[in-house]
């Protein structure tokens, strides 16, 4: 079981990598922020995966896993939503959220780099202790912060990508983009409920519902970008 | 006299099978999103047993 929860999250984390690149060379050819900045949220997203795998293959690290928790857990989905935010919202709203999000990651980073931690509190309550566990960090007001992150990245790249799927249903147009966008939102709601099957118990919930949401981001986006019919608009 | 009614354009569909998956799917990720919410909120308010934030 063990060596599973070593493998899975590595293959999250090859996968949010190559997705990564493949939107970073979107975003050469197009120069458009929002590709930018879902580019540094799969970054952040392969990060997280890549702690999880370290952790499974090699031990406790607490380097490795206030990594984890800093990109992982606080910051992926923000970053991922603040992308969202460049697409949907106007540019100055959305200097102005980028802003604040990057003043709220310094304060994050610094909060979780400085905080106490004991590994064997993982294993508390109801989780078992078999995936990483914010449970770990001991010191007070820093684990409070991470649901406004979460918050707000999951209500903006789940809400952006029903609102664009909608619209374009609407208007019955794109259908490729109707269906990339329905891919982005389940896969971005999936972790949301690994982690919540993971509070309950259900060993591995976390970490296979990650990479179920990496692979469905990454067949979103593709769909999306992929026209399905000769000469319609990608 | 009056004048010609302006033709109308046929609305496009989708192909059935899309037209009628689409909806559901997005009624479903509506619906899930609200549950993530909900178990996130009674969480934080420690209303489950044995389950802490």
């Amino acid at each position: 079981m063990q060596t599973l929860f070593t493998i899975i999250p590595f293959i999250s984390s090859l996968i949010s990598f190559v997705f990564a690149g493949l939107i970073f060379r979107r975003y050469l050819a197009r120069r458009r922020a929002h590709l930018l900045l879902w580019g540094v949220g799969m970054v952040m997203y392969g990060i997280g995966g890549f702690c999880e795998g370290y952790d499974g293959a090699f031990g406790w690290n607490p380097v490795v896993f206030r990594l984890w928790y800093l990109f992982g857990a606080m910051l992926a989905a923000a970053w991922l939503g603040q992308g969202t935010a460049y697409l949907l919202v106007k540019r100055r709203w959305a200097h102005v959220l980028m802003v604040i999000l990057g003043v709220a990651s310094l304060y994050g980073a610094a909060r979780v780099f400085g905080a106490q931690l004991d590994p064997a509190a993982m294993g508390g309550s109801l989780h078992t202790g078999s995936e990483l566990s914010g449970k770990a960090i001991v010191s007070g007001g820093v684990r409070t912060l991470t649901p406004f992150f979460n918050l707000y990245g999951t209500a903006l790249l789940v809400g952006g990508a029903i609102y664009s799927a909608w619209i374009f249903w609407r208007k019955r147009i794109l259908l490729h983009r109707v269906i990339g966008n329905v891919l982005i939102a389940t896969g971005a709601l999936l972790p949301a409920f690994g982690g919540s099957f993971s509070r309950l118990g259900i060993v591995g919930a976390l970490y296979i519902s990650e990479l179920l949401g990496a692979i469905l981001m990454f067949v979103g986006f593709l769909r999306a970008t992929t026209s399905m019919q000769p000469g319609e608009q990608a | 006299m009056t004048e010609p009614k302006q033709p109308t354009r046929p609305r496009r569909n989708y192909p059935a099978v899309y037209e009628k998956l689409i909806p559901i799917a997005l009624g479903g990720i509506v619906v899930a999103t609200l549950a993530a919410l909900l178990f996130a909120l009674a969480v934080a308010l420690r209303l489950l047993p044995g389950v802490t934030p």
